[in-house]
């Protein structure tokens, strides 16, 4: 139909506006997901420690200053109190310990001698009270057994020793796909822009009151015209679609997205960009000047992009932003995206909530061709 | 010959103002309709009424012997409208624009390629096929915008004021492609404040002011209602009161008037007025620039029934 045909050739006329927005996927999509949202290695940290030694280096008391030279990052020069008080309060030194004279003759006495602690305000100083008090505790326990002062320290050794073994039954890499993640989350940014500018190009077209009224006065049906025109929106939106995914597996590889995770991802943003040509299409009923679609465009598209984490991670964006974009489509579809990240197993427990933000996206679609109807039916009296 | 269109008691009011009042013609085949009126007196209205365009309060519209409304499409298959507005998609090139128009109507692919040749040597745009519509200038836009309009042959053609603010080179292609398209055998109903092309292209004028005919019929049975013969307009450096009192006393003068070196005089009736007033200057020695006469114009009959200029 020769609908169909202007229709193609306006797109056409417009192809650099798909380039633009599909470089700008390739081009941040790709530094975005160079940007890893999760840590997987570990270094344990040594909180600093100032300790003040007033027993000799014997028995228990020896075994605790070897325990903390290994656990610890031991400070000296800090004699002077005021100093020590500074580096506790600006927390250049976590914790200041103070051994009683004769602690390792008490201790195998059973005596319970306290260590003085001045610890400061910071997370270093409790983690480097948990160290102290894992051996202080250790040596406590052991102390009331009446052992002598050599078999105590080698106990409290013997037992600091032991190691607890965990065992990952998880054996899913999940930072895997944070590539893709990162990628389908940005595309929300492309989709958006790509179909929203284009369809209300094309759409804003045909919809001046001047061409429509030449459409209305031939002998094509106004109804059957829209239909067309729909009909051909949805093939461009799919070829959108069609061309990120593409895109993805050239940028991301296919050995992720062919897998059960990239069937997801695929399934998930093709809803989205299902619901992106409803919005494009309510849009279009709205917006007739062409100049201002760029702009309608950049707040829908940018805005969402912003508010939903599809530049920024969710997890990096206020709570009040955060419950503001449940009320937009693009939450729903970025949400997936890191559910379908964080699934280890598939079972229903996991697939359930990404099903359902689906299924939320589907309801906005409905939402939209409902309001493009309405909107439509109010402006067909033309008198 | 058949009536094309017929409209009978038609009514169009926005709110209390009337844009058309108790309006009732006919259309002939083959013939060149103009309405004629200044701007917000009916026209459009009137011809968006007939096209359905619009919804219209009283009356009845018949085209092609059928009922007009807005899902009549075998009769909108057989009418082509040329609007006031350049309609045209700035996206898609001269020869695209014509064959978009066109193939609302003609879904042979060949019938269509050649209506859209003949289309584009109608309006004399063959050069600027492959031109998009922001790279031609006023007129050639206005051509475009009959080329969408009439591409696809049909019987009845509307064209709205069709050579505002265009160019006198290509108003002349413009009205010349009309007059083709009524040889080939099309009506046209012509909507214009243009008095001069009306009296150039049209069979029948029906006059219309404030949504109401005020006077219909040909150039001629319409120049009668003027009640002037001729008027002659003579270039005189001075003239006494004397002397122009003298030209009120002539047989046949129903009004004479001198400005800025320009003496017009109007004779109700009468021939050879002209040289009768040849012999009155040169009798009288009053010496003269240039002389001539003119036959009373629309504008006279407009002013004659409205008492105010046709461009007011």
């Amino acid at each position: 139909m020769i609908v169909s045909k202007a229709f193609w050739k306006i797109a056409i006329k417009n192809i650099g506006t798909i380039i633009l927005y599909t470089i700008i996927l390739l081009l941040f999509g790709s530094i975005n997901m160079n940007t890893s949202t999760t840590t997987t290695q570990y270094e344990a940290k040594k909180p600093s420690i100032v300790v003040f030694n007033h027993d000799e280096r014997k028995g228990v008391t020896d075994g605790f200053m070897t325990y903390l030279e290994k656990n610890t990052d031991i400070k000296t020069d800090y004699a002077d109190d005021d100093r020590l008080k500074d580096a506790l309060f600006y927390e250049d030194v976590a914790l200041a310990l103070d051994i009683p004279e004769n602690y390792h003759q008490d201790i195998a006495l059973g005596r319970n001698p306290e260590i003085r602690m001045r610890a400061s305000a910071g997370y270093s100083a409790e983690l480097a009270k948990v160290v102290v008090k894992r051996y202080l505790t250790i040596a406590q326990a052991y102390a009331a057994t009446n052992l002598s002062e050599a078999d105590l320290a080698a106990m409290i050794d013997k037992t600091l020793e032991k190691n607890v073994t965990i065992d990952i039954k998880s054996s899913v890499d999940t930072s895997k796909y944070s590539k893709p993640t990162r990628y389908f989350s940005f595309a929300n940014y492309s989709i958006l822009a790509c179909v929203i500018t284009i369809i209300c190009l094309i759409m804003s077209a045909f919809n001046r009151v001047e061409i429509r009224k030449r459409n209305l006065i031939s002998r094509t049906e106004l109804k059957q015209m829209d239909r067309v025109l729909l009909k051909n929106c949805c093939i461009y939106a799919f070829g959108v679609w069609l061309l990120y995914i593409i895109l993805g597996f050239v940028t991301i590889g296919s050995d992720v997205l062919w897998s059960a995770y990239g069937l997801l991802y695929t399934i998930n943003s093709l809803v989205f960009t299902i619901c992106a040509t409803t919005i494009a299409y309510v849009l279009s009923k709205l917006v007739h000047s062409q100049s201002a679609i760029s702009g309608v465009m950049n707040v829908v598209a940018l805005g969402s992009s912003f508010l939903c984490g599809g530049f920024v991670p969710a997890e990096y964006l206020p709570d009040s932003v955060l419950a503001f974009a449940h009320i937009l489509p693009s939450y729903y579809y970025i949400d997936a995206n890191n559910k379908i990240m964080a699934i280890e197993s598939f079972d229903w427990n996991t697939l359930w909530p990404i099903i359902l933000n689906i299924a939320i996206v589907i309801c906005f679609s409905f939402a939209f061709v409902a309001l493009a109807a309405y909107i439509s039916r109010k402006k067909q009296k033309i008198a | 010959m058949k009536n094309v269109i017929e409209v009978k008691h038609l009514t169009k009011s926005y709110k209390s103002n009337k844009a058309v009042d108790d309006l009732s013609f006919e259309v002939k085949e083959g013939e060149i309709l103009g309405l004629l009126g200044p701007n917000g007196s009916g026209k459009t209205t009137t011809m968006n009424c007939i096209l359905a365009l619009l919804k219209f309060d009283e009356g009845k519209i018949k085209i092609f012997g059928e009922e007009m409304a807005p899902d009549a499409y075998e009769t909108k298959a057989k009418i082509g409208v040329v609007f006031q507005e350049v309609a045209v998609f700035d996206e898609l090139t001269v020869y695209g624009n014509i064959e978009y128009f066109c193939g609302l109507y003609i879904e042979d692919k060949t019938t269509r390629a050649q209506y859209v040749e003949d289309a584009l040597k109608l309006v004399g745009l063959e050069e600027n096929r492959n031109q998009y519509p922001k790279q031609l200038s006023g007129g050639l836009l206005r051509r475009l915008n009959i080329a969408c309009g009439i591409a696809h042959k049909p019987k009845l053609i509307f064209l709205d004021e069709p050579t505002v603010a265009v160019d006198p080179q290509s108003r002349n292609n413009i009205l010349e492609g009309i007059k083709k398209l009524r040889d080939d055998g099309a009506t046209i109903i012509y909507t214009t404040h243009y008095m001069e092309e009306v009296e150039i292209l049209c069979d029948r004028v029906i006059i219309l002011d404030h949504g109401k005919i005020i006077a219909s019929g040909t150039n001629d049975e319409l120049k009668a209602l003027a009640k002037i013969e001729e008027k002659v307009t003579v270039e005189v450096a001075e003239l006494s009161p004397k002397q122009l009192g003298g030209f009120e006393k002539i047989k046949n003068v129903a009004e004479v008037s001198y400005e800025n070196g320009v003496l017009k005089v109007v004779y109700g009736k009468g021939k050879n007025n002209l040289a009768e007033m040849i012999e009155y200057l040169k009798a009288n020695r009053i010496s003269y620039s240039r002389i001539f006469a003119e036959r009373p114009t629309l504008n006279d009959v407009f002013l004659e029934l409205t008492g105010k200029e046709l461009r007011d």
